[in-house]
């Protein structure tokens, strides 16, 4: 995963255990997206910033709960749309 | 489903026992437990369990048939047949084979109704979250419930319940697990009056459930309650309940027109009055809109696609705020319809005033308002406006 991706990703997980206050946990493929804090509600902020961050559109069809569930099945989503053959549109 | 097991004549003998002590059980706020010993003789308590466990072996589609037909003699009695079906459900798809093999059959030969423990005190009606955790010393060990639920339909006569709890080691209120408890499997207290609008005979109580059951009891492992809810509770409970609210309102209509068409009646009601005629077209076309709604869902529901794709999550919720808001204002054309005598007195065979009253709950039985945010959130997900 880009690791602007798990940056970006990182201040939505608010129930990351210590990492609020103490080191930055480590944010794999498995992370529960749903477990750490990301809700309905945070998963449309969370779409708008990584759209703004990478300049992408993530088609209808990912938005679904299969695509929220780990960060791994998010950052998949993501990739596929910074290698589609279009490249991403324009900011 | 094959006709040996007729489940029409089974819900047509709960339905008939209903409707004759409905206006003791609405007027004593009383849980219909005559209505509720006839679903466990008829066996229709099995309505959902596969035959292979002694069941009818039904689906979603004979599910809205018994939802409707039991709607028309008593919402409360239909609501608590769609509720337990809703959770038989759960167990069919969830259980671990142990928990099946044991309660399945028992279900099936009417010997348990479920009652479903998903209100907690504080999280403001969120299903999807919990905050009393469930206790488990070690993986594979005994899970410990202590639990107070402000909201138990049935719940002092239920033989077992299912009961969302945190799952242990949750970091977050968002990682539920459902487990399965014999009555006499917990110590419960009950408490409090139940003097509600409508609904009287669904007795809904608050709940202190504490107890153990063994591991084999938990459904869908730690953290599985959203996909149960996904695929299971949220599609059979806006099915179901939309299924009974149609029923009411269809049985309230049909009373009217009977009314209008008696022998008796006429010269009562001008039936040649435009007013009255285009307030029962408009109570007609409500019903049909539901009806629709309700038969377009169930064949998405049937068609075994993925249910938490966002369009299928918006159609279940628009088919439940949908029926719970037009099966009401049904019924308020209808009270109009035909003024303060049968609209609006309680000795009218209409019933409409009961059923105005069951109605209400509707839009407050899983707040319309809460699946509007929801709907809202996934709306902004399809920006191309797919439809299921």
């Amino acid at each position: 995963m880009d690791q602007r991706f798990t940056e970006l990703l990182r201040p939505f997980l608010k129930f990351t255990p210590g990492g609020a206050a103490g080191e930055p946990v480590a944010i794999t493929p498995e992370t529960d997206l749903r477990a750490l804090g990301i809700d309905s509600m945070q998963a449309i902020e969370l779409l708008f910033a990584i759209e703004d961050a990478f300049a992408i559109s993530l088609p209808d069809e990912e938005l679904n709960d299969t695509t929220f569930a780990t960060a791994g099945s998010l950052w998949n989503a993501v990739a596929a749309q910074l290698t589609a053959p279009t490249g991403p549109v324009a900011p | 489903m094959t006709g040996t097991f007729a489940p029409a004549e089974r819900t047509a003998r709960v339905a008939k026992v209903a409707e004759e002590h409905l206006a003791r059980t609405d007027r004593e706020a009383a849980f219909p437990v005559e209505a509720l010993a006839e679903m466990r003789d008829s066996g229709l308590l099995g309505l959902l369990v596969p035959a292979a466990y002694g069941g009818l072996g039904g689906g979603p589609a004979d599910l809205i048939e018994a939802g409707m037909a039991l709607g028309r003699a008593d919402t409360s009695v239909g609501m608590i047949l769609a509720m337990h079906c809703q959770q038989a459900a759960a167990v069919v798809r969830y259980g671990s084979e142990p928990l099946r093999a044991d309660l399945l059959p028992r279900i099936a030969a009417g010997q348990v109704y479920l009652a479903s423990v998903t209100t907690e005190a504080g999280k403001g009606g969120h299903l999807l979250s919990a905050e009393a955790q469930l206790g488990e010393e070690a993986p594979g060990a005994a899970l410990t419930v202590d639990r107070f639920a402000p909201i138990v339909t049935g719940g002092a006569h239920a033989d077992g319940f299912l009961i969302t709890m945190r799952s242990p080691g949750a970091v977050s209120e968002n990682q539920v697990s459902l487990v399965y408890a014999d009555r006499a499997q917990l110590d419960i207290s009950g408490s409090g009056d139940w003097q509600p609008l409508g609904m009287r005979a669904s007795h809904s109580l608050p709940l202190k459930l504490t107890g153990s059951v063994p591991a084999h009891q938990l459904l869908g492992g730690h953290g599985g309650f959203h996909e149960i809810a996904a695929t299971v509770f949220g599609p059979l409970a806006h099915l179901g309940w939309s299924a009974v609210w149609l029923g009411t309102a269809a049985g309230a209509l049909s009373r009217v027109l009977r009314l209008l068409r008696s022998p008796e009646s006429r010269g009562r009601f001008d039936i040649t009055s435009e007013l009255l005629l285009t307030r029962l077209s408009r109570a007609r076309q409500r019903l049909d809109t539901v009806h629709a709604l309700l038969r377009h869902t169930l064949a998405m529901v049937e068609s075994d696609g993925d249910l938490t794709e966002t369009r299928s999550q918006l159609l279940l919720n628009s088919l439940k705020i949908t029926a719970s808001e037009q099966c009401h204002a049904a019924v308020e054309d209808l009270i109009d319809a035909v003024g303060l005598r049968h609209g609006y007195l309680k000795d009218s065979p209409t019933r409409l005033e009961l059923a105005l009253r069951d109605l209400r709950s509707a839009a407050l039985n899983y707040s319309n308002d809460r699946l509007h945010l929801a709907d809202g959130r996934l709306a902004l997900r399809d920006q191309g406006v797919h439809f299921a």
